[in-house]
């Protein structure tokens, strides 16, 4: 919660846990919120006739079955099992018997961690101090669900853990009344209440009591290890449908009478549809219908192949208005950028001009290529659109935004539409966009009957929305002794985050919204940048850019070129100061503990021989959001291609819910940096990627990774995700290890495909 | 024609004959575990068994498939039993599980020629692409399954579908009996 300024927070006063329970009738029974969620945000889960909702997380039903209601976006990061083991374990329940329900769009789930990350410098510049508090306000009150930036289980954790603990205190309360004993003296293990004796009883007999009963002021918190379920590799709850083939994501979605369509969006850019050939689709099998709109035209079919086989022969032109984009083109508008006057001096500590006056400057230029998602699910939503309203089955990092903007495109309200949010495959940021559920939308409603969207692969490629391409300034000037005495880092880059908030929650067009973020700098387009080394003077200077693409979320965003440039810079200046890379990082790193601990368990761990020539061994380490981590790699240059043989992280991010889904986040983050290193991006050329294959495109196979090793630091500090740090070290270490391998500094990304 | 054998069953698809496979499975069959990745063969999101080969169903058409027989996911085990299914599970391999049936189906026909891969031969077998990162995990949980089915080892990490409230409540002692359960 921000902290608010005196006069606004009046309003809170007096609010506490009791006074905002919330009776509610029939089978919702009694409800409850804490914190400080105002009296009107009611829980608005549906209960079924044996269920009794505890809260806003958890449903406990007749037979002990526990649901808990998780708001967040599985895209393969865990969230679904991570929260529930949170609940499951301050409730006392047995793993065997919890289920995972999606969280309809409501402000209690609003994740203003988040939100404050992404607009907080926006709200700062026009509220003054009020602006953290308004930007509460304002996450709460628009019911801004999002999932991203690793953010889930920080933002989550403590209101999950208070929604096992109130209804363990509740059914402890309904069990002691029918025992009559102190319900102090209960407790819950494995989904069954003791009376601290011998009498057992199984939480399904008083869900429906426990809710009669009041909530202590304070909630008592679970103690002690003894039968604890979190921080045990607890299976994931999403296992059993995912290897059987039975997990429906949005393109599995079946219903009656549903039909099938695929689209096209002309290319790169402000395009308007101009033509297309109308008859030719009526020679395919199952066509059914062309249907135009401005931006783009789809085909609708029995099936989709044969939709998409309609577009073809349609062969839809469009009307680009603006330059068409190429690579020559993002190269020259960052590279302009510089002597742009949008540029802004962002972090500045101690005085960086008398220690760089007269005085020898090591200076490098890096650079990075806009980065794919290629999620292996395209962009896909199933719609069905009737007189009463809408259906939309769709995943969606933005619930909230994507089912007001499909009530609009539709000319619903919002409660008309219901979202059904499915589980992403893979995502990594992409479904921050929701065009494809408002796309489906508007064609189930000129079909008059539900339909289902599925952007091709080609579409998948040119409509990405990538992360931003950068350049790098770096100079620094090192002292006698090695140490750094001053640090400049000036960055030229698009602001991702920016633009996507001008699509999804300003209804932006991509090309507007990436104009738009072109004149501001934002510390959002350099995170990652700022020093986790103690360096007296430094600065960062933020030069914002529109280079002609629309991009988007990531894992690690902005981090993803940052930790590249400071992490390579770094090791530069090793080399120069004659220090090893990792004593010179480690020398600088004596207020920050959880980060050296990382660095050298990841050197000793992998072997570290100080990066002498020919070693092919690089190291990188980074930080955010409460994360930590190190990485060791071996690389080396395999003919043209490069072959990394080893990778060895070291992470701390606190006191894991789950170890085993915490590595798996790991594994995720270094796979997906390392397919960022070596490719996942495409040259531009007239308004279009210069191929759309997904086989060409450097994406990282099973024989293409060697031995990966991820270690957990252990750590009491609160668990946070770890995706957003681990893939921005991958690509750093690989261009450090292949300088020990070639003697040259690879400064720009991708470093070059696989061997 | 277009007619030949899906999970043991005789199938006469009225479609185009130049109709990928993958797209008969999916939107005709409604075999949904078969996923779309890419349309040119790449990423084997879609791949599944026929005759006994792993084959990127996005890459034949069902004229092409007249008269063979086409396994997918849905068939490979009725109960998730499969060494692999259950391997999986234990290494806890998925993560977002879209790239899991082709990965499977690719990795069952390697173990049934050789129940004792190298990790080479894993490699050139599981040529599908995951953009979650299994991969770590990958070679390590094929080479269970191939324990596995040898009979080196038993594990039993995912439970089968279609398990009765009573019967899980004779597992659990935490659930009591159900009350009438709405019909589904």
């Amino acid at each position: 919660m921000g902290r608010a300024p005196r006069q606004l927070a009046t309003g809170r006063k007096g609010i506490d846990r009791r006074s905002l329970l919330v009776g509610g009738g029939g089978a919702a029974g009694l409800l409850i919120a804490w914190g400080l969620w105002p009296r009107n945000y009611r829980p608005n889960l549906k209960a079924g006739p044996d269920e009794t909702v505890f809260n806003a997380f958890l449903k406990i039903d007749r037979s002990g079955q526990v649901i808990v209601v998780v708001p967040q976006t599985e895209m393969g990061q865990g969230v679904t099992t991570l929260l529930p083991q949170i609940v499951a374990d301050e409730l006392g329940a047995d793993w065997r018997t919890v289920a995972v329900q999606s969280a309809p769009v409501s402000p209690l789930y609003a994740n203003t961690l988040l939100a404050k990350e992404w607009l907080e410098s926006d709200w700062t510049r026009l509220f003054g101090a009020a602006g953290d508090w308004a930007l509460d306000q304002y996450a709460t009150r628009s019911a801004l669900m999002l999932t991203g930036g690793g953010t889930s289980v920080a933002m989550f954790h403590d209101a999950c853990r208070d929604a096992g603990a109130a209804a363990r205190v509740l059914l402890c309360k309904a069990a002691a009344a029918r025992w009559d004993v102190p319900w102090e003296s209960c407790d819950i293990q494995d989904g069954l209440i003791t009376d601290g004796a011998d009498r057992r009883m199984k939480i399904g007999e008083v869900a429906s009591d426990g809710v009669n009963f009041d909530l202590p002021t304070i909630f008592p918190y679970r103690q002690g290890q003894d039968g604890r379920l979190s921080g045990q590799d607890l299976p994931r709850l999403d296992t059993p449908s995912k290897i059987d083939g039975s997990h429906n994501f949005a393109a599995d979605i079946r219903l009656p009478g549903m039909v099938f369509a695929s689209i096209r969006q002309g290319p790169i850019g402000d395009a308007i549809l101009a033509g297309l050939d109308e008859r030719a689709p009526a020679s395919v099998t199952g066509f059914l219908k062309l249907i135009k709109r401005d931006r783009w035209v789809a085909a609708v079919a029995s099936n989709w192949w044969a939709a998409n086989r309609a577009l073809d022969l349609a062969d839809p032109v469009f009307t680009l208005r603006g330059r068409p984009v190429d690579s020559e083109g993002i190269d020259g508008a960052l590279e302009a950028a510089f002597s742009g006057g949008a540029g802004k001096r962002l972090y500045a500590q101690g005085d960086l001009l008398p220690v760089f006056e007269k005085a020898t400057i090591l200076a490098s230029e890096y650079q990075v290529d806009a980065g794919l998602h290629l999620a292996l699910e395209p962009p896909c939503a199933t719609a069905r659109v009737t007189g009463e309203g809408a259906e939309v089955w769709m995943a969606t990092q933005a619930p909230g935004l994507a089912r007001d903007a499909i009530a609009d495109a539709l000319g619903l309200s919002a409660d008309a539409v219901t979202l059904y949010p499915l589980h992403a495959g893979g995502s990594f940021g992409r479904a921050m966009d929701w065009d494809a559920g408002v796309q489906a939308a508007l064609l189930s409603q000129e079909m008059g009957r539900p339909v289902q969207l599925l952007w091709s692969r080609a579409e998948d490629v040119i409509q990405d929305r990538p992360s931003a391409p950068a350049k790098a300034r770096m100079a620094a000037k090192l002292g006698r002794n090695g140490a750094i005495e001053g640090w400049l880092a000036k960055v030229a880059a698009p602001c991702a985050m920016t633009q996507t908030w001008g699509r999804i929650a300003d209804r932006k067009s991509p090309a507007q919204a990436a104009a738009d973020a072109a004149g501001t700098s934002t510390r959002l387009a350099v995170a990652g940048v700022a020093l986790p080394y103690a360096v007296p003077n430094w600065a960062i200077d933020h030069y914002p850019a529109d280079v002609g693409l629309a991009l988007g979320f990531a894992p690690g965003n902005a981090r993803l070129h940052g930790a590249f440039f400071t992490e390579c810079f770094i090791d530069e200046l090793a080399y120069l100061a004659k220090v090893e890379a990792l004593s010179f990082r480690i020398q600088m790193l004596g207020g920050n503990p959880r980060l050296a601990r990382c660095l050298s368990t990841a050197a000793a761990m992998g072997g570290w021989q100080g990066g002498i020539e020919g070693s092919g061994q690089g190291i990188a380490a980074h930080m955010g959001g409460g994360a930590y981590g190190a990485v060791m790699v071996e690389a080396e240059m395999a003919g043209e291609g490069i072959n990394v043989t080893r990778i060895v992280a070291a992470i701390d991010a606190g006191d894991a819910v789950n170890p085993d889904i915490l590595r798996q986040q790991v594994e995720r983050g270094l796979i997906y940096g390392l397919a960022y290193a070596t490719g996942a991006s495409v040259p531009y050329a007239k308004g279009l990627p210069a191929r759309a294959i997904m086989g060409r495109m450097g994406l990282p196979r099973l024989a293409d990774v060697g031995e990966v090793t991820v270690e957990l630091i252990r750590s009491t500090a609160a668990p946070v995700g770890v995706v957003d740090v681990a893939a921005p070290l991958v690509a750093p270490a690989i261009a450090n290890a292949l300088f020990t391998w070639t003697g040259q500094r690879l400064r720009s990304l991708p470093l070059g495909s696989m061997a | 024609m277009t007619k030949f054998t899906v999970n043991d069953r005789p199938v006469h698809y009225r479609m185009d004959p130049d109709t990928p496979l993958l797209w008969a499975l999916r939107d005709a069959s409604n075999l949904t575990g078969t996923k779309y990745g890419c349309g040119t063969g790449d990423c084997g999101a879609c791949t599944v068994d026929i005759d006994g080969e792993a084959v990127r169903s996005c890459q034949v058409t069902i004229g092409k498939t007249e008269g063979r027989f086409v396994t997918t996911i849905e068939a490979l085990s009725p109960d998730r039993g499969h060494p692999l299914q259950q391997a999986f599970a234990a290494e806890n391999v998925s993560q977002c599980g879209y790239c899991i049936p082709g990965v499977i189906m690719a990795a069952s026909v390697l173990l049934r020629r050789t129940s004792d891969p190298s990790d080479e031969q894993i490699d050139a077998a599981i040529t599908n692409i995951c953009r979650c990162g299994i991969y770590p995990r990958l070679r390590g949980a094929i080479q269970r399954a191939g324990r596995i089915m040898r009979g080196e080892e038993q594990i039993a990490a995912a439970p089968p579908p279609g398990i009765t409230p009573e019967e899980a409540a004779r597992t659990v002692p935490a659930l009591g009996h159900p009350g009438a359960q709405p019909k589904r």
